[in-house]
């Protein structure tokens, strides 16, 4: 695998704020950032089901694999030279449960978490 | 020289020397180690080797000279073999967690160099068609 496509919410200003994250950081693989349902994340996937995509974080690899949820975040974590080790660690049995509720918590209300750190939209 | 001056003068010599060959066998064997872990990149390895072993050297002779002080008078030959042999037991168990601990650090500069696989950490939900543009 060489590059990574994040589906990322646009309209979110804690997705916006981890995007900016995201760019600055020392990176394994490529990660490309395509705003999900947007007209190029349809025209690039013409399969994927684009709905599904704005309820939460997507990546999709060069190969075509989907990474969903909490795996997407730690495909995210794992492309970036710092956390490798981290993605590794988070992906074990012993913390992947965790890691999946901790996730899918920051997830559904990441407007919410936006707002409150304030990070206007 | 009285028997308790004996006892220090043996428990230094048995100390210092079982330190400086515990160190001797780490820096010998270590350095495959860290040879792996820096990619084969010998000088960086010969210098973090030294300055291991350094530290080993200042963290047990620091011991070895705190533990000196026996606190009690030694009258006969036999109270002074038994001084010498709790002071000296307790000199090797110090070796020997420094020596783990030393083997710990070796272990996991070599799982850090091991975790920067290609393998993605998880599978993926699905495959969808990816249209090039």
């Amino acid at each position: 695998m060489r590059a990574l496509t994040v589906l990322y919410d646009q309209d979110c200003g804690l997705c916006r704020r981890a995007h900016s994250w995201l760019a600055e950081q020392a990176k394994l693989i490529e990660l490309q950032f395509v705003p999900c349902a947007s007209e190029q994340a349809r025209q690039r996937y013409p399969q994927l089901n684009h709905d599904l995509t704005k309820k939460d974080l997507t990546v999709i690899g060069d190969d075509g694999a989907v990474y969903f949820g909490p795996k997407a975040w730690l495909m995210v974590l794992w492309a970036l030279t710092q956390y490798r080790d981290w993605a590794y660690r988070l992906a074990t049995p012993e913390l992947l449960p965790t890691t999946k509720k901790v996730v899918s918590v920051i997830s559904q209300n990441r407007y919410q978490i936006g707002k409150a750190a304030g990070l206007t939209r | 020289m009285t028997i308790g001056i004996w006892t220090y003068l043996i428990y230094l010599a048995i100390s210092i020397s079982l330190t400086i060959w515990v160190a001797r066998t780490l820096h010998k064997n270590g350095r495959v180690f860290l040879v792996d872990v820096f990619h084969g990149n010998d000088a960086l390895a010969d210098s973090v080797n030294h300055l291991l072993v350094v530290g080993f050297y200042l963290i047990n002779f620091g011991y070895v000279s705190m533990a000196l002080k026996l606190g009690y008078v030694v009258n006969n030959a036999q109270e002074g073999i038994e001084a010498l042999s709790v002071k000296v037991g307790m000199v090797l168990i110090v070796l020997g967690a420094m020596h783990f601990f030393n083997l710990y650090i070796f272990s996991r500069m070599r799982r850090r160099k091991a975790v920067n696989s290609n393998l993605p950490p998880i599978g993926p939900d699905a495959f969808t068609k990816v249209q090039e543009a």
